[in-house]
């Protein structure tokens, strides 16, 4: 065979066009993928597998009610080994596949300031579970987030405690570090609109060994309610453990990790009685009870908040491809900030423009070890 | 005046808590003259022991324990011989980051079997504490504070009344001079190192109920008693005690009293002040190069 020099160029040309022809039409054809990031090593591997379960089940509900625009939906995984510079890695692997037209960012908040603006160069919407409110005031308009974030949890709690408990000289102990930190200001802001007061606002360092300086605090301090933010359910226990001994027994409102199953196990019926603010409930409405239902049968326990994040988030950005009727990024993004009074696992969502879906936390109560929701408290969202 | 006396409790009881760990420093510098930064390990790990033991296989509470040592002894037995022994005639350098590398290797290997999550371990006592006029007891304080003193006293027996406490010390002072004299220099060091990690082990199943049993449990104690042994004078186990003991009380005091997120701080401000006003610690004898 006599190779001339344009039939040369032609083949040469030809097997380096050849991956992207056959990746966009690849694009065209079999599957719409949704990438996600999501810990399968590192400290947080357990609570990556729940994050999968959450997200299988909404792909399994998507497929079976038709798939997106006529297709099957697929989700690609990768690992973000725990670490921001594992995530940051991970979404670059997937934001290279350009036959990927959403992504899940993560539960943190710190691996999500870290991929945030490589997500931004993405193009593309992005689903996330981190609670740090700066994360949707980034200007990064491809952001929407799954659970409600942290400012909602100290507004939920002063208005539960001055409303239903009729408490209202408040103790807030929390922790130093960001997430202590940014919630006992929350709460520390709420407490005015509420008619209620600050007896004491109390730091601690994390893996403290020893409370009872704070607990004497507390209990000179003449507060009729607590309020906390711990980080490490170690933390707690001990502080739980403390408080009960040297009979500190007002009504305690907690941040989410004071139902958190290992906070549970460590401080056992010193939490007895105590409330806390939850994203998910299993109770709280017939979505959450539906999605619990469907959770148990697959992994045999209760699901957290780490998997109904992920299952609202596939769904909602199925539904948004479906509503858009099309994959393209900008369509997408503005079906997904006109979705309003969906109801989720974690509840009802509207978007803002700010990509925040949900406004409102559940209440939930610990009777002798078990967590029953109480109430829900949403507000109104800013959708202007 | 309740509130002194609650607090100095609580100090006292942490405090010892710091002593015993620092305990199993000070033998092992006073047996190999370096510091073991795996000593907080050895805690952490019999505290799992404890659990798997007592929790999970359901062996009767004081037959966990002494399965749990024994175990502690094999430990302190095979760190001996895999991370100081290969080491023994370089200088105290390569020893020191040997039992750092041990230290983060002991975390991970025990991340790696268990699992991430914390652990409960009940205490000795059936009830958690008791009232005596204004002040709470916290019962398994009362044990830590008990058991430390026994053991101080005991290890001044040991170490000053028999014979292999005597070889112990002499294999301290000078190993050549020891050799020379017929004592077994290897064994000894086998020995210290066996006693060190089943008195650390002890600390860890004691501190236990009261601050759960966790991957991180061992470095936040240790670090704190390495302070201790300084403050004390390093070597000294008198100083050891004492060390613990102060440090316990003033930062539980400075948390009280000044402020609560710096109570770290206090422990680590006394070292530094320590440091340059009295390196060789309450108890230490100033050392000087010998000619």
């Amino acid at each position: 065979m006599h190779l001339t020099r344009r039939g040369f160029t032609t083949a040469l040309a030809g097997t380096i066009a050849a991956p992207a022809v056959l990746r966009s039409a690849y694009a065209q054809g079999a599957t719409v993928k949704i990438g996600m990031v999501m810990p399968m090593t590192g400290a947080a591997a357990e609570s990556g597998s729940f994050a999968q379960t959450g997200a299988k089940i909404a792909l399994e509900q998507v497929n079976k009610a038709g798939g997106v625009l006529g297709k099957p939906l697929e989700l690609v995984y990768e690992d973000d080994q725990t670490t921001n510079p594992g995530a940051v890695l991970a979404f670059s692997k997937l934001a290279s596949q350009s036959d990927i037209v959403a992504f899940l960012g993560s539960i943190r908040s710190t691996q999500m300031h870290a991929m945030a603006p490589d997500m931004l160069k993405a193009g593309k919407p992005v689903g996330f579970g981190g609670t740090d409110p700066n994360l949707t005031k980034l200007g990064n308009p491809w952001l929407f987030r799954f659970r409600p974030n942290d400012s909602y949890s100290g507004r939920v709690i002063a208005q539960y405690g001055a409303k239903e408990l009729g408490k209202k000289k408040w103790a807030i102990v929390h922790s130093t570090d960001a997430f202590g930190t940014a919630g006992a200001k929350a709460l520390e802001e709420a407490l005015p609109d509420n008619g209620s007061t600050l007896a004491l606002k109390q730091g601690y360092a994390n893996q403290s060994q020893d409370f009872t300086p704070v607990v004497l605090a507390v209990r000179q301090s003449g507060a009729d309610i607590l309020g906390t933010y711990f980080t490490f359910e170690t933390d707690l226990g001990i502080f739980a453990r403390q408080l009960r001994q040297l009979g500190v027994n007002i009504p305690w409102v907690g941040s989410p990790s004071i139902v958190n199953v290992s906070a549970l196990k460590l401080a056992g019926p010193a939490l007895y009685n105590t409330f806390g603010v939850a994203d998910y409930a299993e109770d709280s409405s017939d979505a959450s009870k539906a999605f619990g239902k469907a959770y148990r049968d697959i992994r045999k326990v209760a699901p957290d908040n780490q998997s109904s994040w992920t299952y609202d988030a596939v769904t909602c950005l199925a539904m948004a491809m479906n509503k858009a009727g099309s994959t393209d990024p900008n369509k997408v993004r503005e079906a997904m900030l006109a979705i309003r009074g969906h109801k989720g696992a974690e509840g009802e969502y509207n978007f803002d423009k700010n990509g925040d879906g949900l406004h409102g936390y559940n209440i939930v109560k610990n009777e002798k070890g078990e967590i029953k929701f109480d109430k829900r408290i949403d507000f109104p969202p800013n959708l202007g | 005046m309740d509130l002194v006396l609650q607090l100095l409790f609580t100090g006292i009881g942490i405090g010892s808590v710091y002593a015993l760990v620092a305990l199993g420093f000070v033998l092992i510098f006073r047996a190999t003259n370096v510091v073991n930064f795996a000593q907080g390990e050895f805690s952490m790990v019999a505290a799992f022991l404890m659990v798997v033991f007592s929790v999970k296989i359901g062996l009767p509470y004081w037959v966990a324990f002494i399965i749990a040592l024994i175990c502690m002894a094999g430990l302190g037995a095979v760190f001996n011989l895999a991370v100081y022994y290969p080491l023994r005639h370089r200088t105290y350098l390569p020893v020191i980051i040997s039992t750092i590398g041990a230290s983060i290797f002991i975390a991970n290997t025990t991340l790696a079997i268990h699992g991430p999550e914390p652990e409960v371990l009940s205490g000795w006592f059936d009830t958690p504490g008791f009232m005596l006029g204004p002040v709470y007891f916290d019962n398994q304080y009362v044990l830590i504070i008990v058991v430390t003193a026994l053991l101080v006293a005991l290890q001044y027996w040991f170490f000053e009344h028999t014979l292999l406490g005597k070889k112990l010390q002499a294999t301290s002072q000078d190993k050549e001079m020891a050799a020379l004299l017929g004592i077994p220099v290897a064994v000894m060091i086998m020995i210290t190192f066996v006693y060190s990690a089943v008195i650390g082990g002890i600390a860890g199943i004691l501190v236990a109920p009261v601050l759960f049993v966790s991957i991180g449990m061992g470095a936040t104690i240790a670090l704190k008693a390495f302070a201790a042994t300084i403050i004390g004078g390093f070597g000294e186990v008198t100083g050891a005690i004492i060390g613990g003991l102060a440090l316990g009380v003033i930062e539980t005091f400075g948390a009280a009293y000044i402020s609560v997120p710096y109570k770290d701080g206090f422990a680590f401000l006394v070292l530094i002040a320590f440091l340059i006003f009295r390196p060789q610690g309450i108890f230490g004898e100033r050392v000087a190069e010998k000619a």
